[in-house]
């Protein structure tokens, strides 16, 4: 293998993939990054069998080769490297890389034992622009909990249907709903349930890029693909991952239909105040909400054995009437950091409802939560 | 011929003989939770957890999986694996939850999705998705009399029978009835169990009396599983009080249980003939054509269709409950996902092999647990030679099954229940088979008990 790079480009490919290589596993070949040499194309491979990440560049490949390099020695040393061509090629199973004054050999090991990453047959697609999905998919994507008694509701749902992607995440106290809508209507209905890993690396990896993705869809296996530019046959990310077997929850019955009482207010206000009763939340974290639409506004109330009281009040424009419910203010508070809108609708339902948060003025977002029995 | 080795057998000798060829790590990694999932002709199918392992055995490891499996049976030509994404769950390493800690257990959760909250329906048990057959006749017509009349007809309706039969399915239904047909009326579903756990919690918060209100207001009250009030002092008085109060203001209680009332072990008397006050009502097994009509009408629910024989073959062979045939049903469906491939009357007897067989027999101790059970006994108990009315009873029943069903000789039965000798074993027989003559609930409780030891 003889390959010559920039740096700034195999940094950026490093940094794609290193991000999988599992730190400790039981296989020591998965800290590993597999580094592919051929025809005008360098590729890195890095998976934790759950996921699989490849990554392309194009390069100046003057020999073809492949090696297996470990990942954390890799990341560290070519983030030293100045920005300037980097030249990597093999002795034995030892990559030498070559850039400006450095120079420097760095221990393999063959590529006999690196895991195969499953190919994705294409069946079903979709496409969808990179910022839509990944803002979309961070919205939920810290919901979920791990649960190994429901495996199903410990990742991101995703529907799609027509023209709209839907992407649903739930630890069972809350639920957020996400649409996003799509150019091109699917081709057939399509739905599965993204591991929570995979959904992050997912934000995290194609975030930070511009352009349309490639969902990919088969019985086993779900992958994200995105290109340099549309024009190129190469793709320049893939992202492979398992889908969780199960039935998601018909989670569409539990969000209320209609509210009793809806709110609206003043977002930044109402997260201010939450977190400063959180001062006194004590244990359970419980911050009383009263609704009262004579006084036009709420009022918030916590107390600890330990610390002392909170009292606060923050006006409303209330529709309905009187109502009292103790929340995890930790819920209120995700929830309400995850819409942006400069007002938020507080829906509530009686203290033994879920109350919803959404965006004042639009309609793709929607987080649920149960509150706490009160005492 | 291939058919005939032992998967999981020649599979644990192939792994035993991998694990000498490669490193411990890729072991653990690569054949954790795979096995052989069928073999057919020459070709071997291998199911693995994720299609990482998929792709890594067909790829890297066919030919020493192979070779392996030749020395179990020559004529083995190809390895095939698919993945199973079930297997998944078992080989998930436990993560410690984070949130799990400071969440309070004050916290409510978002219902569990289907079932409703406040009555703790689950809607997708309905009177439409009930198959009535001679066996089910008497408590479904009881049962729809009641969801159209509620605390006037039969009150309270005590529902009984052996282990899925449908009891739970019918006595949702009702619930899910009278809430579409009454909306105004307050129904609440609970099993014994929730119902216990919620006396003791309430005793620990001191908070008796919201429970009291809370179980009185309600118009319909459905319990399920009565039967494990038996030896529960305390539930058993909160539930008489309970029951007393929405009897008296004429609100209809609905009770299952597996055995009918007089059956129950060390329950209140009080209890007892309350529960005999109203409507008793049992489902029996059903019969070949209603279990062939059950099949198909899951098939349908399920989107699915099998072959006539495919049907008739699983009526025919599971007999004794509607769960297992719902549960062999789901067995072939999942076969017929996972590999694409058609099921007829042989591959459904093949899936099916295990389950059809183990359920059939019935064995000396299988008669003995089921009669210790029925009786809230213990085994020694039996084998004692106690003269205790409530012992010599079940001793003589047991005696009387391994005679007539399993066809044991006198003798070999004597020695089963603590030696005793053959005359006596003789004398119990005859005792039985003619009390049985005249008496009703001693048939009954027979029969119970005979379905006791099928679902063992």
């Amino acid at each position: 293998m003889k390959i010559k790079i920039n740096q700034n480009k195999l940094k950026e490919g490093v940094n794609v993939v290193e991000r999988i290589s599992s730190k400790s596993s039981s296989l020591p070949v998965l800290k590993n990054i597999l580094i592919r040499a051929y025809k005008n194309y360098i590729n890195l491979i890095a998976t934790d069998l759950e996921i699989g990440i490849k990554w392309w560049s194009l390069a100046q490949t003057e020999k073809e080769g492949e090696v297996v390099i470990p990942s954390g020695i890799l990341s560290s040393f070519i983030n030293f490297l100045p920005n300037e061509k980097v030249s990597m090629s093999l002795s034995k199973n030892d990559l030498l890389v070559d850039c400006s004054d450095f120079k420097t050999q760095i221990k393999g090991f063959t590529t006999d034992e690196f895991p195969i990453i499953p190919e994705v047959s294409e069946k079903s697609s979709l496409l969808i622009n990179s910022q839509d999905l990944c803002k979309g998919l961070s919205q939920v994507s810290d919901i979920p909990s791990f649960s190994t008694a429901r495996p199903e509701i410990s990742g991101v749902f995703f529907e799609a249907k027509k023209d709209k992607l839907k992407v649903v995440a739930t630890d069972s106290y809350r639920l957020g709903e996400k649409i996003i809508n799509l150019d091109n209507k699917v081709k057939e209905d399509l739905s599965f349930i993204l591991p929570q890993k995979a959904a992050k690396e997912i934000v995290g990896i194609l975030g930070e890029k511009e352009g349309v993705v490639k969902l990919v869809f088969s019985p086993s296996q779900v992958l994200f693909e995105m290109k340099e530019d549309s024009k190129s046959t190469q793709p320049q990310i893939q992202i492979v991952s398992r889908v969780i077997d199960g039935e998601y929850p018909n989670y569409e019955e539990i969000i209320p239909k209609k509210s009793g009482t809806s709110i609206i207010l003043n977002r930044a206000e109402f997260l201010n105040q939450i977190k400063a009763s959180s001062v006194f939340g004590g244990k359970v974290n419980e911050l009383k909400v009263k609704v009262n639409p004579t006084k036009k506004g709420l009022e918030l109330f916590s107390e600890s054995v330990e610390t002392g009281e909170f009292n606060s009040f923050i006006p409303a424009e209330i529709k309905g009437k009187k109502e009292e419910i103790s929340f995890n203010y930790r819920f209120l508070v995700d929830g309400l950091s995850i819409i942006k809108s400069p007002e938020v609708i507080f829906e509530v339902n009686g203290s033994s409802s879920p109350g919803v948060l959404r965006p004042a003025k639009e309609t793709d977002f929607l987080y649920i939560v149960m509150p706490i029995k009160s005492n | 011929m291939t058919d005939e080795i032992n998967k999981e057998e020649a599979w644990e000798s192939v792994l035993s003989k991998i694990q000498l060829d490669i490193s411990q790590a890729n072991f653990n990694t690569w054949f954790k939770n795979t096995n052989i999932s069928s073999i057919e002709d020459s070709v071997v199918v291998i199911s693995v957890p994720n299609s990482f392992t998929k792709e890594w055995l067909e790829n890297k490891y066919s030919k020493l999986i192979l070779k392996n499996l030749k020395d179990v049976d020559k004529n083995i030509k190809e390895v095939k694996c698919i993945v199973d994404n079930k297997i998944n769950g078992s080989a998930k390493k436990k993560e410690k939850n984070k949130k799990e800690a400071l969440v309070s257990e004050n916290q409510m959760e978002l219902v569990d999705f289907s079932i409703n909250k406040e009555t703790n329906l689950n809607p997708k048990y309905t009177f439409d998705s009930f198959v009535v057959g001679p066996f089910n006749e008497l408590p479904h017509a009881a049962g729809k009399a009641v969801a159209q009349n509620p605390g006037s007809l039969y009150n309270p309706l005590f529902i009984y029978g052996g282990v899925g039969l449908g009891k739970t399915h019918l006595m949702q239904a009702i619930g899910n009835e009278v809430v579409n047909n009454l909306p105004q009326k307050k129904v609440k579903y609970v099993s014994v169990e929730k119902f216990t756990s919620e006396v003791v919690s309430s005793i620990r918060n001191k908070s008796m009396e919201e429970f009291k209100l809370r179980y009185r207001e309600v118009d319909v009250l459905i319990i399920d599983d009565v039967q494990f009030l038996s030896g529960k002092e305390k539930t058993q008085e909160e539930f008489f009080h309970t029951f007393n109060s929405l009897y008296e203001s004429n609100k209809q209680v609905i009770i299952s249980s597996d055995r009918p009332p007089r059956a129950i072990q060390a329950l209140a008397e009080r209890l007892r003939s309350r529960f005999e006050g109203g409507m008793i009502t049992d489902i029996s097994q059903p019969d070949l054509e209603t279990r062939l009509a059950i099949l198909k009408t899951k098939a349908q629910e399920k989107g699915t269709n099998f072959p006539e024989e495919v049907y008739t073959y699983i009526a025919t062979n599971i007999y004794q409950n509607i769960r297992e045939l719902e549960g062999a049903l789901n067995k072939l469906i999942a076969h017929q996902k996972l590999g694409n491939q058609t099921i007829d009357e042989d591959k459904a007897k093949e899936i099916l092999k295990k389950s059809v067989s183990t359920t059939k027999v019935k064995t000396p101790k299988k008669i003995i647990q089921s009669v210790v059970r029925f009786y809230d006994l213990k085994e020694k108990d039996l084998m004692e030679s106690s003269r205790k009315k409530e012992i010599v009873e079940p001793r003589q029943v047991a005696m009387y099954l391994l005679r007539e069903d399993l066809k044991c000789s006198f003798p070999f039965i004597g020695r089963k229940l603590g030696g005793k000798d053959h005359t006596t074993v003789m004398h119990s027989c005859e005792k039985i088979k003619n009390k049985i003559k005249d008496d009703e609930n001693l048939r009954e409780e027979i029969e119970l008990i005979r379905q006791f030891i099928l679902s063992l």
